[in-house]
């Protein structure tokens, strides 16, 4: 028995995303933009006889970062698991093309989200597509799109497309990237397929630190907001060249990735193939032994 | 009298034994010879125990057993605490086995439910964990009986692994008592770690083609566990377990009694509770204590069953856990239930509480049992040693200085609505309308009325033992109820009036904060930070990782 308790320190994963906006951003700095008080709520889902919210689940603005200016949007996930529907996806979209417009240091995603919301259909569908140009129109004008994932919803679907269009990828161990989700998986191709009820399998194939290391996610950190915080002051105001050459060279990483491992099972397998002598060690590991372990041994975005 | 055979038992024994030697049996079964084994040990109308527990069973014989010609082998009666598996209630469809005593029948409650009014199984009783055990020493006696084991050497001395549980009574009633015992081993190994069943004692060793299911039904997410939870569990420690002083007591396995564990190394430490609460536990080794003992809460706790996952952790905690020369784990279920029965509090939850305290799990379309419920949930009239709780119980009952016998503490611990919106607080239970449909000589309630002494809410405590008289008992209960019916028909006169004299105390009655009661209380918010207060020691399966 020690006399420091390894009482946890607060959780990323926990907060909720008004939280997690207060925590990233620098103290009182925050500005939203179509808030609640404007309450434009879902059209859709009171046709379903469904609650709505005055953010519809997403909450957009400008803020200071470490004294630098970033717009910032983050995903409710209590409210529809963070889906996306027609004004969720409206106010994003309408972000992106006002940070390409306004030039700030970055555009910070906070993604908690199941994908797109299917009780508005077709409109959240487009919605995710509007996203994904207006990220590509953001990134054009020269202002670096970041995705932060480390909540309890994961960011899945028409989101993780949203995300792998950004310039940076942040990730903490607890955080979740795919498109589609386990039970999803599951219940198309069967349970031996894949058991969404093994939970430990659903990290390895779709967690924070196999999405590290096959270069999906630029930056692993610890569950907690702080680090996130850090990393994401690194990455303010560096651009990705978004250009012909680097989205082939993206297709051929890609096309090399199924090659090499398109057989595998499990992400231990991959990891083994990757020169990992000891995969099912490194799921057990704390960020810093994980970083350091793995270090030289990861893919990297082409 | 002289010419009397008082030996029938044993010769019918060895004649079985026989009969398994002639079909060429030794003491070491295949798999592939158990059905022969079990037809030739085996008579209609005998009575059976296949083990079944709440984490091991014997589930491989009962499948054989479920498969073995109904013409030959009939009208089992099964005595075993357990029946959680499919395969344990397949032997009653398919004609093998006809009645039932038993204790627990969690996940097949609907299926059980179905087949007793369908006449499939006839009950003999729904008993507690040790009024079973006690019976396999009376009128219950199993003539053959199946454990379920880790490991046996060849001479039949058996392991049993940290999941001991059900194993001891059942070999004890059915060895000495000229029955048969078999057991269902997961290996056969040279030398076993450690006997706990002797050699001769066993009479078969069937070795598995797998090992015996086990399910790890003790481990609570603490990533699930809300604020409404920890706001019953602070009033839980300042509302109960600091002004009575509570060192011996027993927990049950809900996400209340995790939330209570959880805030121990927190809210508790800071109140200066460390040492004066919660020192020595009946419970199984639940992950969610990890963070409590490892800051310095618990001295001492011995366990029904264990739980997957945290065997290395046990071990290495042997001042703390029952383990054994070999280092693992010992768990005995009867010891436990006896401990916890004479121990100084049991709080536990429930589906059901009506006007006079009485509480049920029995829901109208389930039969599932009691399990331990009812023998840790009750005042014993047996118990003469005091301790401080005790006696103080007695007092605030009595009204007397000096009372003539003590008062166990008896918590329910339940928030008004559960889930699904159910109205937990009710006027009257289910279990009466069970009684009526299933012709059960008794109503199936999980602990009476009468042996419950607080019950708490994410409202307030009542404590019923400062209650004069039926008609204050309902009025505290109804002041604990809040928006159910039952809580909107309280007098708020007289809820005032209880108020005042600390029969009902809400939380602010107690110096507690509303507003605090966060997550952020939790000495570990995931299953993840268990594992790093074990210091790694804990191995949560896969299900409860998300790393």
């Amino acid at each position: 028995m020690s006399d420091v308790l390894p009482i946890p320190q607060e959780s990323y994963l926990e907060l909720s995303a008004r939280q997690r906006i207060a925590r990233i951003c620098d103290k009182g700095t925050f500005t939203e933009i179509c808030g609640p008080e404007a309450r434009r709520k879902s059209p859709h889902l009171a046709t379903f006889g469904m609650p709505s919210a005055f953010d519809d689940g997403l909450i957009v603005g400008e803020a200071r970062l470490d004294g630098r200016n970033i717009m910032v949007a983050a995903q409710e996930g209590a409210f529809m698991g963070g889906a996306v529907g027609e004004v969720h996806g409206a106010k994003l979209t309408g972000l992106l093309l006002r940070a390409a417009d306004r030039a700030p240091d970055a555009v910070v995603i906070l993604a908690d989200s199941g994908g797109v919301r299917l009780h508005e259909a077709n409109a959240g569908l487009v919605a995710v597509g509007e996203i994904q140009r207006a990220i590509f129109t953001a990134r054009d004008a020269g202002v670096p799109v970041i995705a932060v994932i480390g909540s309890a919803n994961g960011c899945y679907g028409g989101m993780s497309i949203a995300a792998r269009s950004c310039d940076w990828v942040v990730m903490s161990g607890e955080g979740r990237l795919s498109v589609s989700g386990p039970e999803v998986i599951e219940s198309a191709q069967g349970a031996g397929e894949f058991d969404a009820r093994d939970r430990a399998l659903v990290w390895r194939t779709m967690g924070g630190r196999h999405r590290y290391l096959m270069g999906d996610a630029d930056r692993l950190v610890a569950d907690d907001p702080g680090a996130f915080r850090s990393e994401i002051v690194s990455l303010l105001g560096q651009s990705r060249a978004i250009t012909l050459e680097t989205l082939r060279a993206r297709n051929t990483e890609l096309k090399q990735r199924i090659d090499t491992f398109g057989a595998a099972r499990d992400g231990t397998e991959i990891w083994q193939a990757m020169g990992h002598s000891d995969p099912w060690r490194l799921p057990e590991l704390e960020p810093d032994p994980f970083q350091a372990a793995v270090d030289g041994k990861r893919r990297k975005r082409a | 009298m002289n010419d009397m055979s008082w030996g029938t038992l044993a010769d019918d024994k060895a004649a079985r034994l026989d009969e398994a030697a002639r079909n060429g049996l030794g003491k070491i079964v295949a798999a592939d010879q158990a059905e022969t084994l079990l037809v030739s040990v085996l008579r209609p109308n005998d009575r059976i125990c296949i083990e079944g527990n709440n984490q091991k069973h014997a589930d491989f014989i009962s499948e054989v057993l479920s498969d073995v010609d109904p013409e030959v082998i009939h009208d089992l009666h099964v005595v075993q605490s357990n029946l959680a598996l499919p395969q344990h209630l397949d032997l009653f469809e398919h004609g093998v086995a006809k009645r039932l005593d038993f204790c627990y029948a969690g996940p097949q409650g609907i299926r059980m439910a179905q087949l007793i009014e369908d006449g499939v199984i006839e009950i003999g009783a729904i008993h507690t964990y040790l009024e079973l055990y006690a019976r396999y020493f009376v009128d219950l006696t199993p003539r053959v009986s199946v454990v379920a084991v880790e490991a046996a050497d060849r001479e039949g001395n058996l392991y049993t692994g940290p999941n001991t549980e059900d194993t001891p009574p059942i070999v004890e009633a059915t060895a000495f008592k000229s029955g048969i015992v078999i057991a269902q081993a997961n290996r056969i190994v040279d030398r076993v770690p450690r006997v706990d069943v002797p050699a001769d004692w066993t009479d078969f060793v069937v070795e598995a083609p797998r090992p015996h299911y086990i399910e790890p039904i003790f481990t609570r997410d603490p990533a699930a566990i809300t604020e409404i939870q920890i706001l019953m569990a602070m009033m839980v420690i300042r509302g109960i377990y600091e002004p009575y002083g509570i060192q011996r007591l027993n927990h049950g396995i809900g996400f209340g009694t995790a939330a209570i564990e959880l805030i121990l190394p927190t809210y508790a430490r800071d109140l200066g509770l460390l040492g004066k609460i919660c020192n020595y536990m009946s419970v199984n080794p639940c992950p969610t204590l990890i963070p409590a003992l490892e800051s310095g809460f618990i001295t001492s706790i011995h366990s029904a069953g264990s739980e997957l996952g945290m065997e290395d952790y046990v071990a290495a905690r042997s001042d703390v856990f029952f383990c054994g020369p070999d280092g693992s784990l010992r768990s005995n279920r009867a010891f436990c239930q006896l401990a916890g029965h004479f121990s100084d509090l049991f709080i536990g939850s429930t589906l059901q509480i009506d006007t006079a305290g009485n509480s049920s799990t029995a829901t109208s379309d389930r039969i599932t049992g009691f399990g331990g419920a009812p023998n840790f949930g009750c005042d014993s009239r047996a118990r003469r040693h005091a301790s401080d709780p005790f006696l103080q119980a007695a007092r605030e009952e009595t009204g007397q200085e000096s009372p003539q016998r003590g008062r166990k503490l008896v918590v329910q611990l339940v928030e008004t609505f559960r889930e699904g919106g159910q109205p937990v607080f009710t006027e009257r239970l289910d279990a009466w309308d069970i009684q009526k449909r299933f012709g059960m000589d008794l109503p199936p309630i999980m602990i009476h009325g009468d042996d419950v002494t607080h019950i708490v809410t994410e409202e307030g405590i009542a404590n019923l033992l400062l209650c004069r008289g039926p008609d204050e008992r309902e009025q505290a209960i109804r002041a604990v109820a809040g928006y159910t019916e039952v809580g909107r028909r309280r007098d708020p006169k007289r809820v005032a009036d209880l108020r005042r004299r600390g029969a009902v105390r809400y939380p602010s009655d107690i110096g507690i904060d509303t507003r605090l009661a966060s997550r952020s209380l939790l000495a570990a918010r995931s299953v993840r930070d268990l594992v790093r207060w074990s210091g790694g020691l804990y191995d949560p399966p896969a299900r409860f990782r998300n790393w």
